[in-house]
């Protein structure tokens, strides 16, 4: 172990002695809590283990993601596995990205007053006010950059005084800067066709019947593409 | 014992190996990598250090459709278990719900086979996704590197063909290969439509290597491929208002008097109640098997990656193929401690990342297919001793990611492996600066049920897509492939689950084969207090378990 | 730096695009270029105003933190609501260093604003520190014989504290039209309010407003009106698509100066295009 030390966790109010160097999720486990809530991919992608807690002796609350966070002596927890926060139903192929379609689905995104509530509860560094207000002035790419590393954990949701749904407000954003402002290219619209009709499946069908041996041979002689893109 | 000083993250005593790998770096990077091994130097590092060459960590299962087939003893242990629900208890009289295609796992397969079940007509309301944990909660959300397709026009689905049974030594299913590789740039293209955001330059995508592939053809959202690419999906799925059950896995399979999928019992995890689904079809999705820690190792899955799929489609009668082999991913994060086994994405090393060693020396070509890869860092670690010991007892070798700063510009890494930056910068290590520690970790399910070319299982009305399938990657599956697989095999299991659930109703249901199987059990003399499917882990310490009752 | 610090504000990136354009376009003409704040948020409008409400000033705040950052002492708004709530935060937190220490301590994280920003409204630069002459000189195509009336609203000369000209009669659009060499006409309703916000649930209000500024321009023959808010521009073009008559095109002030400067200038009426003196002149605007 990389100390001996063991620190006093409060989970949901109540003191657990656990190891110090655990992740909250670990310690947690440690403490004796089975998750069925509250626990996803466990590797900081999914936003499952969101946690809300305040160190000890200091009034601010912090945030952070129990699969990730370490434990530190004092700390007080608890978890929100879950966001109420209703999403707006839309087809993206029948929406008019040269309108502000985000106002349109998510009107409550002019009530942000920038109070910044949002980008200190973000577990994953996001400048969330920033790309709401990206979205206020219907700049897509912009609210697509800037949201980009969102696991849609829903903590900015829960502690924003205006009640927009960033996380879904961003989603929106991000498929419509997909969909509509980063073209296809042309040589993925060409490879289709020549699929299509059939090109590659003579050289493939004569590899499906190819001889172990001449497939090893085959194999060894690829030539490698050079270059690390 | 008190705690060593950390100096930018690691222990003081890492540091002295840190600097050797700074101090070679400059040399290193002219020289270039060692080269790559040609096959029989794969074939002997395979041999002699890779896990699954162990023998005595697999056995011959004893029931089922595969008996007498080598699997790890962990997943042997599943299928030589008994069924978590009493056939007895279970009310099949009288369903709960009724549909005509019932979707196991909520992940990317899952979501996929929906979408396309839906597009090929079966109406929202009778399609039903049942998932354990959240929609979303899978190992399709954590991959990080990329998805292959061979789009551009100095590659081909030939050549990408090739490199896929090359990686699996030959021993992937020709027909699901082809499958894969033919259906490549038309998911992309499906992706573009749903507005996925691929990372482009000037127009085209940014397309990179991949361990064991000769052509660039790895197409990457940052290194939040699978993120991206899952969110996109689930939206649509909400979207388009198809019903998904969380918190509610499947137990056990059902068929009708003919034997063809007919549903499943699901079990309401907080509700503790068990749920009776009619369908007339099934897909199976229910993803990898991570959290059995095969070997012991840790893992990069997910809470629910517990081979659930692989025991209820075995009890059905399902073949399953290829459980010999297991992918354990070159790269999970060796330190710290805290976040053992977790991924640390393949992109770093198509970035310009090398392995080192604790000397500084550079000893793989840093781009092997995965199995050798590994296999090299274990003799690097084990064998050659060259490895680096962390403070709890963890053997590593370092990935030189400052590398990639230099190789790109500065700036590279924040911007194209932000997640990576992040993962180990909430530990205070700053990977553009220093290198990041790695040893291997249980990554993926190579194996599984068995399917043809149109995602189809031994049972008729049942189906099987992503990772919990087998046969598209042989022994050893290549990066960028699993998301492919489950976008591919997803998409024909959820069309042919569509087309058969138009033919053919479910009949009388029935937990017939859960109690052949139980005999079978019995008749094999398996003696055993385990039950299957295991569900979920249970990480509680020991002192706690010891102690635990169920009291409510 | 070569420039003034610039503010634009949510309606100039979106549905008042021309008013951007143009301001952007006459200012580099003059050689006092625009440069917009690196990061900047909306300045709350009404929400700031709320005098005894910190939390809805931090908007306006963190963009006068923002022009510190930039290291510059002041931030030009072209759009008269922004420049009027943001100018309003500034008077209250530069002066009041409790409500400033107050806001700091809540944004934690956000550098400190140290209470020195001035708040500059476009038309006050282009008056006191570019001056009438120079824009006059500017001038390639005069715009003789046009008749404009210069429509101030609000927040131009509201609150006094606020304002940048005498509420009662303020001058400096008319100095404006006359340095471009077109005719400002005098008309009563200049300072009176269109209804502003009140179109979202008083629209009725809003429609009666604003047509009997139009109808007093009218009176006065103008054959353009020129104003410096996206919100009256609404307003007031709202009311003549409602109600009917003869349409006098109402546009942002420095759309004018772009066509008298022959610069780009967003979409123009054609009282300004296809009038008989611009028939013989390279053809601009459009």
């Amino acid at each position: 172990m990389e100390d001996n030390k063991s620190v006093q966790l409060f989970i949901m109010g109540k003191a657990y002695q656990v190891p110090a160097g655990l992740t909250i999720m670990d310690a947690m486990e440690y403490a004796g809590y089975r998750f069925v809530r509250g626990a996803g991919c466990r590797s900081g992608f999914c936003g499952a283990c969101a946690t809300v807690y305040r160190k000890a002796g200091e009034y601010r609350l912090e945030f952070a993601l129990a699969c990730q966070e370490m434990v530190e002596d004092g700390m007080y927890l608890t978890q929100l596995p879950f966001t109420p926060a209703p999403r707006s139903e839309y087809a993206l192929e029948t929406l008019d990205p040269r309108e502000n379609v985000l106002l349109q689905y998510y009107p409550e995104v002019a009530r942000c007053v920038s109070c910044n509530t949002c980008t200190k509860s973000c577990p994953q560094d996001i400048e969330v006010m920033d790309y709401i207000q990206a979205a206020l002035r219907g700049d897509v790419a912009k609210t697509a950059e800037l949201s980009f590393d969102c696991i849609q954990c829903g903590l900015c949701t829960m502690r924003c005084p205006a009640d927009i749904k960033h996380y879904h407000v961003a989603q929106l954003a991000r498929r419509l800067y997909g969909r509509y402002q980063s073209p296809v290219p042309e040589h993925l619209t060409d490879r289709l066709e020549e699929i299509a009709a059939g090109t590659f499946d003579g050289e493939i069908e004569e590899m499906m019947a190819m001889s172990l041996d001449d497939l090893k041979r085959r194999y060894a002689k690829r030539t490698i593409e050079e270059g690390s893109e | 014992m008190t705690a060593e000083r950390l100096i930018g993250g690691y222990p003081a005593s890492m540091r002295e190996s840190i600097e050797k790998v700074a101090a070679s770096r400059a040399k290193r990077l002219k020289a270039g990598p060692p080269a790559p091994l040609d096959a029989a130097g794969r074939e002997e590092i395979l041999q002699k250090f890779h896990p699954d060459y162990k023998g005595e960590k697999k056995r011959a299962v004893k029931v089922g459709p595969s008996a007498g087939e080598l699997m790890p003893h962990e997943v042997a242990d599943l299928l030589e278990a008994h069924p978590v629900v009493d056939p007895a208890s279970i009310d099949l009289a009288h369903p709960d719900l009724s549909v005509k295609v019932l979707i196991l796992g909520g992940g990317g397969a899952g979501s996929v086979a929906a979408l396309f079940a839906r597009e090929e007509g079966i109406p929202t309301d009778q399609i039903l996704i049942t998932t354990k944990l959240r929609h979303g909660d899978c190992n399709s959300i954590m991959a990080q590197g990329g998805i292959q397709a061979a789009d551009r026009p100095q590659d081909s689905p030939a050549i990408h063909y090739l490199d896929v049974l090359g990686g699996g030594h030959y021993t992937n299913q020709p027909e699901l290969v082809e499958g894969l590789v033919h259906d490549a740039p038309m998911i992309i293209d499906w992706h573009e439509r749903l507005g996925v955001m691929y990372d482009k330059v000037d127009g085209s995508y940014l397309e990179a290597h991949g361990g064991g592939t000769s052509r660039m053809r790895m197409h990457s959202a940052k290194d939040y491929t699978g993120m991206e690419i899952m969110r996109v999906l689930r939206d649509e799925v909400r979207n388009l208002g198809i019903p998904v059950l969380e918190f509610s896995p499947a137990a056990e399979l059902l068929l009708d008097e003919r034997g063809h999928a007919a549903g499943a019992v699901l079990y309401n995890m907080e509700t503790e109640e068990y749920v009776v689904v009619k369908a007339d079809a099934v897909v199976m999705a229910t993803g990898g098997f991570g959290r059995l820690h095969i070997q012991g190792f840790p893992t990069t899955n997910h809470y629910g990656a517990t081979a659930d799929g692989l025991v209820l489609a075995y009890r059905a009668g399902a073949r399953l193929i290829d459980m010999d082999s297991v992918q354990y991913h070159p790269t999970g994060v060796a330190y710290p401690a805290a976040i053992l086994g977790q991924l640390a994405t393949e992109k770093l090393r198509n970035q310009g990342a090398v392995p080192v060693n604790a000397d500084g020396e550079a000893f793989v070509y840093p781009l092997e297919p995965r199995d050798v890869e590994a296999a090299a860092i274990i003799r690097e670690c084990y064998e050659r001793g060259k490895g680096v010991t962390t403070p709890s007892g963890v053997r590593g070798v370092w990935l030189d990611t400052p590398m990639i700063e230099e190789i790109h510009g500065k700036g590279t890494i924040k911007k194209r492996l932000a997640a990576m930056w992040m993962m180990w910068n909430r530990h205070d290590i700053d990977i553009t600066v220093d290198p990041a520690l790695v040893f291997p970790t249980l990554h993926y399910q190579n194996g599984g049920i068995e399917i043809k070319a149109d995602a189809s299982t031994q049972i008729p009305g049942l189906f099987a897509g992503g990772e919990c399938e087998g046969g598209v990657h042989g022994k050893n599956r290549l990066m960028g492939n699993s998301l492919l697989d489950y976008n591919v095999y997803g998409r024909r299991a959820g069309r042919s689950a569509a087309g058969w659930a138009k033919e053919h109703a479910a009949g009388e249901l029935s937990l017939a084969h859960v109690t052949a199987y139980e005999n079978g059990l019995k008749q094999a003399k398996i003696k055993t207090d385990r039950k299957a499917p295991l569900l979920l882990p249970d990480y509680r310490s020991e002192a706690v378990r010891a102690r635990a009752v169920r009291i409510l | 730096m070569k420039g003034i610090a610039y503010f634009p504000g949510c309606s100039l990136k979106d549905t008042a695009k021309d008013f951007e354009t143009s301001a952007r376009a006459v200012m580099e003409a003059l050689g006092l270029p625009l440069v917009e704040l690196e990061r900047w948020n909306c300045c709350g409008t009404v929400y700031s105003l709320a005098a005894d409400d910190l939390m809805h000033q931090l908007a306006s705040m963190r963009d006068l933190i923002r022009t510190q950052e930039m290291g510059e002492p002041e931030v030009v708004a072209a759009c008269a609501m922004c420049y009027n709530t943001l100018k309003r935060v500034s008077l209250r937190v530069n002066a009041d260093v409790e409500a400033r220490d107050k806001m700091n301590a809540f944004m934690n994280k956000e550098t400190d604003y140290e209470g020195s920003i001035e708040v500059r409204h476009l038309l006050e630069i282009l008056r006191d520190r570019i001056g009438w002459e120079r824009v006059s000189e500017r001038v390639t195509q005069p715009l003789d014989g046009l008749a404009v009336a210069p429509y101030y609203g609000c927040t131009l000369v509201r609150p006094r504290e606020a304002g940048i000209d005498d509420p009662d009669a303020p001058t400096v659009m008319r100095d404006l039209i006359e340095a471009l060499g077109a005719t400002a006409v005098p008309f009563p309703f200049a300072t009176e309010c269109c209804g502003s916000y009140q179109v979202v649930d008083r629209r009725d209000l809003v429609i009666e407003r604003s047509d009997r500024v139009v109808r007093s321009a009218r009176r006065a023959h103008a054959q353009v009106i020129v104003t410096s808010c996206p919100l009256c521009q609404h307003n007031l073009e709202q009311a003549q698509q409602e109600l009917g008559g003869e349409t006098i095109p109402v546009l942002y002030f420095t759309q004018l100066v772009a066509a008298a400067f022959g610069v780009e200038a967003g979409e123009l009426p054609a009282a300004i295009t296809a009038r008989p003196a611009a028939a013989g002149e390279t053809g601009r605007g459009n």
